[in-house]
């Protein structure tokens, strides 16, 4: 059970990295939610113990590691959070940049940042 | 214990209130600053209590200790913590000054400053990690600040590097509980002991990029000169000088106070990436042109320092840097601030936090520069104090030629135009001016008058060593 949720975790992991590398910011969205889902899956994996749910006992009965399914709660409710922020950052990009491709983002208004050992050179050196 | 809960309740309360607000109006941003000002005065009242009794703890929701989370206040913590509220307060009177452009820009300061606050006085691990991002979710939203395409860009950049971060943060956590069975602080302190070297290393090689990717050391650097040059002074002057603690405080609680053992395993590689992080950000920031950008390689350069410190440990190296963390944080919210403004006084003001950063006497920087050489001495190692000096000389280097081409080419409109739009449309204003000046002046009296943060950093790294020595007893 354990090696099945390492291995539920490496693939999640290995599939976000991979998209996160990608140019799309969609992709790099989806890729960074699979790579919370990843964390989300290990701490679920951190103690794993069969038994009954800690807010209705059994007597004497085995008992399910309560503390995990807490952490995978809070981390799936900030992940949520985090998820819908990033989200509405990339639509507010495409709203300014008019594109999602992350190599397409330049800052137009200050065309310095594209090449700025060049161009700031020859700027600096008619000042001076 | 009141003093404890009011510092995470008072900016928490009053942050999601001021959220709700427009911020664009001035009453709104006062509002803000005197919330600031308010947790900074329980911030002081916190930080007294805990030097003279020693840490402050408190177990939430009335819980046995051991059941319920615990909030712990040292002296490690309420440095940073005083440190990163006054950073926030800074930057927040700076932009209140000029008139915020955002309705949720104040709000989200003062939930920074909670976010802040309830990371460095967390006793849990998990908890840690709720504040954590919290703090770096309001630091998200702030970074898009202004909402120019720089802007948006860098905050798309910070939040997919830093998220990341954060999530290598929870797979670290969720391995500490896999190993340990606990999460609290002093606990995991204790049975990391026997634990199996392997999984330690391994879980504590997590924590260490978690904060380097938040600190921006070298390897881990490669967002932040594009997130520090594109947002507007005021945000770039928090997330250098607030939210970087988050790293540097990381370094020194889980390295130095929970994986000592680890940590003195890998101190050379530690020393070997401060190092290095030190050349490169120098290298690199001589080579910029735009001063945000020389600043934000500099940052890079700079928390090399605390690094070297950490890796070179014990009780001085401990204080070093914790007194670097402090110090550079100061430095790095003025000279960004002054990025804004132009004029005489913010001249001198430059000079000042360049002054800072070379470490030179009157600033409070030279003090911070001391105490890291005074460890690589101690550490008899020649490469190192060799290596520092270079890194000062870089760093002397690029803040003159920043003073040069921004100050001294002042009457030149072609040099100054980039300040003027890229930077905000406020650079001669009077008030904003008076703020980097108050800044440079208190860089000054901390170097004239250093005993108390001397003091202050030698007990926070007295706390973290006794936090390790509970362990191994």
């Amino acid at each position: 059970m354990t090696l099945a949720i390492a291995a539920v975790a490496a693939v999640l992991f290995g599939a976000g990295s991979y998209l996160l590398l990608q140019r799309s910011l969609i992709r790099v969205v989806a890729g960074i939610a699979l790579i919370s889902q990843c964390a989300i899956v290990t701490i679920i994996g951190s103690s794993l113990s069969e038994g009954r749910a800690a807010i209705d006992p059994e007597q004497g009965g085995p008992l399910s590691d309560p503390l995990p399914q807490a952490l995978a709660l809070t981390a799936l409710v900030i992940g949520m959070g985090t998820l819908a922020l990033l989200l509405a950052l990339v639509h507010r990009v495409v709203v300014a940049h008019g594109t999602a491709e992350r190599d397409e983002l330049r800052d137009v208004d200050r065309p310095a940042v594209v090449d700025p050992e060049g161009a700031g050179r020859r700027e600096g050196d008619e000042t001076e | 214990m009141t003093a404890l809960s009011l510092a995470l309740l008072v900016p928490w309360a009053a942050g999601l209130a001021l959220v709700v607000l427009d911020g664009r109006r001035r009453a709104v941003g006062w509002v803000a600053v005197a919330t600031l000002v308010a947790t900074l005065a329980v911030l002081a009242v916190l930080a007294a209590a805990v030097l003279r009794r020693g840490a402050v703890e408190y177990v939430t929701g009335g819980w046995p200790a051991g059941v319920g989370i615990v909030l712990r206040a040292d002296a490690l913590g309420v440095t940073f913590a005083l440190l990163s509220v006054f950073v926030v307060l800074v930057a927040a009177a700076a932009e209140a000054v000029v008139g915020v452009r955002e309705r949720t820009f104040p709000g989200l300061l003062v939930l920074l400053a909670a976010g802040l606050n309830g990371l460095f006085l967390t006793g849990d691990v998990f908890n840690f990690y709720v504040f954590f991002e919290m703090s770096m979710i309001a630091a998200y939203v702030l970074t898009a600040y202004g909402a120019q395409r720089a802007q948006l860009r860098a905050a798309v950049i910070f939040a997919s590097v830093n998220l990341l971060g954060s999530f290598i943060f929870l797979l670290a956590v969720a391995g500490t509980y896999r190993v340990t069975g606990t999460l609290a602080m002093s606990d995991v302190a204790v049975r990391i002991a026997e634990v199996p070297a392997s999984a330690a290393v391994a879980v504590a090689v997590g924590f260490f990029v978690a904060f380097s990717v938040k600190l921006g050391l070298f390897p881990f650097h490669y967002w932040l000169p594009t997130v520090y040059a594109n947002t507007r002074p005021a945000v770039a002057a928090v997330l250098s000088g607030a939210v970087a603690n988050i790293g540097a405080y990381g370094l020194l609680r889980f390295g130095a106070g929970i994986f000592t053992d680890q940590l003195r395993f890998s101190a050379t590689v530690l020393i070997a990436l401060g190092g290095a992080s030190i050349i490169y950000g120098g290298v690199l920031a001589v080579a910029r042109r735009r001063p945000a950008e020389m600043l934000a390689y500099s940052a890079i350069g700079q928390v090399g320092y605390v690094l070297v410190a950490v890796g070179v440990g014990g009780p001085a190296g401990l204080a070093a840097a914790v007194l670097y963390s402090v110090v550079n944080a100061l430095n790095k919210a003025l000279l960004f601030l002054t990025t804004a403004v132009r004029g005489p006084l913010v001249a001198g003001a430059f000079v000042v936090g360049a002054l800072s950063v070379a470490g030179v006497p009157p600033a409070v920087g030279f003090v911070g520069k001391l105490a890291v050489f005074r460890t690589a001495v101690d550490a008899r190692s020649p490469t190192l104090v060799a290596l520092l000096v270079l890194g000062s000389a870089l760093s002397l280097l690029y803040l003159f030629l920043i003073y040069q081409r921004e100050f001294w080419a002042e009457d030149d409109e072609e040099v100054s135009a980039d300040a003027d739009d890229a930077r905000g449309e406020h650079t001669r204003s009077v008030s904003l001016r008076a703020i980097a000046v108050a800044l440079a002046l208190v860089l000054l009296v901390g170097g004239a008058w250093p005993e108390p943060l001397a003091a202050l950093s030698a007990a926070a790294a007295d706390s973290v060593a006794t936090e390790a020595d509970g362990a191994t007893r």
